[in-house]
């Protein structure tokens, strides 16, 4: 058991401080649905040092690095103050990409992601298919020398600035349902889509998803990503990849320790200092317990990462990881009592109304990759062997 | 970065298995909590041949100087087995303490003791209070001619009237609720004075009320500083809490399984009931709970070995692991049905002491009050990468 990083990743660890040190501005931190020029602007100075392309190979753009957990490091200093992180783009898109899809397209696209031109937009819930994504109807019919994309998405949360759709789509209605999905590259200036907003509740940013429809939407068959009909063997692949890297616990550890700050200065009229009462201590130590307990189970997904994709692992740092930030700004609203309801705008509005916005999009984090109760589902299937409870066949096998 | 264990702590973890698995069966533990002494004499002189006692003990007295981590992974064993012995209080709590704050005579005399299972340490700290603090100690040890009296009464003393020795908390100076003040002392359970009263408890287990009347002890029993024992007892007790953190994960653990194996067996309703996805969230938020306090406490260990500022670390270990074997063997004794609340049916051992092992070495008031105090009242918390 060896639970020290080695000199290699401390030193690149220490290498990724410096940069946020110097190139970190206030305007760059935020939320993960806004793309703003500052942002852009800081992911731009990450790719000039090849850290979008950490661990693959030079050829397609990549940086190749010595060990496998540079990426992990990446996102974990990023998290830890709030900038912007190495997301789906590489976790999910170019994972993918990499290991299914033709040497054509990844000459194509790899540079691409790892040089951030053009935003991604995961395009695949449609509103009868969320949690049982392999009900998807969205059609792509062949057309000879194209398919043609018919049907509804929702929850699409770049739509409305990416470049490309990375879409999931009915390609054999008569097979079962998870073997009739494949995965389109589909570009978001086709003719025949149309976006309309779907606002996220919240009191002040007004952050947005999309409902987009395609209508006979044509994509070239050289679009197609990997095989035919083995687009959920993907979707599902790339998931446990999202669910442990890019839900870094860092970011819940974070958050605490910026609230716990901000309710250490508060003082309301009549009161002790808050963290004279016995029960608050309590409570807050309760709460960095649960906290540091999401950063064990993120460890243990470290662990195994070394030698494979984690899995069920995944599933838990999702279903835990996921309950924190929710966990965190509901204690804090306990403890500023009526204070805790009042939002931006208000004088005494905890951190400026953050703690109310945080606080209302945790929901999004529980429901997003996997609902906490399916991927405890996900847990108790592949790590305890019990019964499929979703009704779901096992996944195709891969060959 | 890897949690694989060496050749050397496979070798530990999977002896202790073999040995428990053979001597510490669920039959076993029953006729423990029949006994008047709560434990087998017969199994820690085995287990003193096996080396465990000295597990974590300097090398130079007779021990192996293991460290922490190995000796959470064998406790994580016991754990395993509900076993029923006096190994916490002799060879980790007074064991640590004298290893650490003893004189050289004292080392010398005790630890080759511990380690060759020629002795049996009773660990009389708590009181007449619900809190694990020091400062609510009262018992008092009043200094005399030939040394000091003691006089007061100790709670939950565990296996007590089967001690050759009493390792006391007393006050020397200052007065409630001041952490310092306080002296440990080495005393013969023997000696004029000390009276013992067995206290059931819902795990079965021998927990004593111990009373001192004018005991009369000698300087020489005086273990590390006077008046100021929180300094060398505190390091002593997060090495327990630690240790104990491993055995309630190792009886959480075990009580998952034979519920994981319940559920994928038990047909209703035509099909199995692990099956029901209410189950499976049950037995997956369990099995989450108990990997994250699992891997809270190697990794703590780990650490501490290492010299680290593990205080808020060992704290939070100790407070999950203890929310976490109460909630285990709670939601899997239900898993069982009308069965888990059955005498004859060994998960009901588990349930039995899950609650109990929750409020044992401080329950989690105490360890949640070090887990705050390491975060609100420093500048800037540790935080371990």
């Amino acid at each position: 058991m060896d639970l020290d990083w080695s000199p290699e990743e401390e030193a690149f660890r220490q290498e990724v401080r410096e940069f946020i040190a110097k190139e970190l501005t206030d305007e760059v931190k935020g939320s993960m649905f806004i793309n703003t020029p500052e942002r852009v602007a800081f992911v731009d100075k990450m790719v000039e040092r090849g850290w979008l392309g950490l661990g693959f190979p030079e050829e397609y753009g990549g940086s190749p690095s010595p060990f496998p957990l540079a990426q992990f490091i990446l996102n974990t200093e990023l998290e830890r103050v709030n900038a912007p992180i190495v997301g789906k783009n590489v976790g999910t898109i170019a994972n993918t990409i990499f290991h299914e899809a033709s040497e054509e397209m990844k000459r194509e696209f790899l540079p691409k992601i790892f040089r951030n031109e053009g935003q991604w937009s995961i395009t695949y819930t449609e509103p009868g298919a969320g949690t049982d994504i392999g009900s998807l109807q969205t059609r792509a019919v062949d057309k000879g020398d194209h398919f043609e994309v018919t049907g509804t998405k929702i929850f699409i949360t770049s739509a409305h600035f990416a470049r490309w759709h990375w879409m999931a789509v009915r390609t054999d209605p008569d097979a079962r349902k998870h073997q009739g999905i494949s995965i389109l590259i589909v570009d978001t200036d086709a003719e025949g889509i149309s976006v309309s907003p779907m606002y996220c509740i919240g009191t002040t940013t007004a952050e947005r998803t999309n409902e987009v429809v395609f209508d006979k939407v044509k994509v070239p068959k050289s679009r197609l990503v990997g095989d035919l009909n083995k687009g959920f063997y993907y979707m599902m692949q790339a998931l446990d990849y999202e669910r442990f890297a890019i839900i870094a616990a860092a970011q819940h550890t974070r958050r605490f320790y910026t609230i716990l700050k901000y309710l250490k200065g508060l003082n309301y009229a009549g009161d002790r200092p808050l963290y004279d009462d016995p029960s608050v201590r309590r409570k807050i130590g309760r709460m960095a317990t649960r906290i540091e307990v999401g950063n064990m189970i993120e460890r243990l997904c470290i662990c195994v990462a070394a030698d494979r994709v984690p899995s069920a692992e995944a599933a838990m740092n999702k279903a835990w990881g996921s309950c924190m930030q929710d966990e965190v700004c509901q204690l804090a609203q306990e403890i500023m009592g009526p204070f805790g309801f009042l939002a931006h705008g208000a004088e005494h509005a905890g951190l400026d109304g953050y703690i109310v916005e945080e606080g209302l999009m945790a929901g999004h984090c529980k429901v997003a990759a996997a609902g906490v109760d399916v991927a405890k589902s996900i847990v108790a299937k592949r790590m305890l062997g019990l019964p499929n409870a979703l009704g779901k066949p096992e996944l195709p096998s891969r060959s | 970065m890897h949690m694989k264990l060496t050749d050397e702590q496979v070798q530990l973890q999977d002896g202790a298995r073999r040995f428990m698995d053979e001597q510490c069966t669920m039959e076993f533990v029953r006729q423990m909590e029949a006994s008047e002494l709560g434990f087998s004499r017969e199994m820690w002189k085995r287990m003193a041949e096996l080396g465990w006692l000295g597990i974590d003990l300097p090398v130079d007295l007779g021990g192996l100087g293991l460290g922490t981590l190995n000796l959470t992974i064998l406790m994580r064993e016991l754990g395993r087995h509900i076993c029923p012995s006096p190994f916490l209080s002799t060879a980790v709590i007074a064991g640590d303490a004298i290893a650490r704050a003893g004189t050289e005579e004292q080392r010398a005399q005790y630890i080759p003791q511990i380690v060759d299972g020629e002795t049996v340490i009773a660990f009389a700290y708590q009181e007449f209070s619900r809190s694990f603090d020091p400062g609510v100690i009262v018992v008092e040890a009043r200094p005399s001619e030939e040394g000091y009296l003691l006089n007061g009464t100790k709670m939950f003393v565990e296996y007590a009237a089967a001690a050759d020795r009493l390792l006391v908390v007393a006050r020397t100076s200052e007065s409630a609720p001041s952490r310092r003040g306080l002296t440990m002392f080495l005393v013969d359970a023997r000696t004029d004075g000390i009276s013992f009263t067995h206290t059931p408890t819902m795990a079965r287990d021998r927990h004593y009320e111990v009373a001192f009347r004018d005991v009369h002890v000698a300087r020489e029993t005086v273990l590390g500083r006077v008046d100021d024992a929180w300094t060398d007892l505190e390091p002593v007790l997060h090495k327990a809490a630690l240790a104990f953190a491993a055995f309630t994960n190792g009886a959480s653990f075990q009580l998952h399984e034979q519920s994981t194996q319940f559920a994928r067996q038990r047909v209703q309703f035509g099909r199995p009931i692990g099956q029901l996805q209410t189950i499976q969230g049950y037995l997956a938020q369990l099995i989450m709970e108990i990997l994250g306090s699992d891997t809270l406490t190697l990794f703590t260990a780990f650490n501490m070995d290492r010299g680290r500022h593990v205080r808020g670390y060992v704290a939070k270990a100790k407070a999950f692991s203890a929310e976490t074997v109460a909630r285990t063997m709670d939601i899997g004794s239900q898993i069982f049905g009308g069965m888990g609340y059955m005498e004859e049916v060994d998960s009901s051992l588990y349930l039995r002491r899950g609650k109990q092992y929750e409020l044992m070495l401080g329950g989690t008031d105490y360890w949640y009050d070090v887990a705050a105090e390491e975060v609100i009242d420093v500048d800037e918390p540790v935080q371990l990468t």
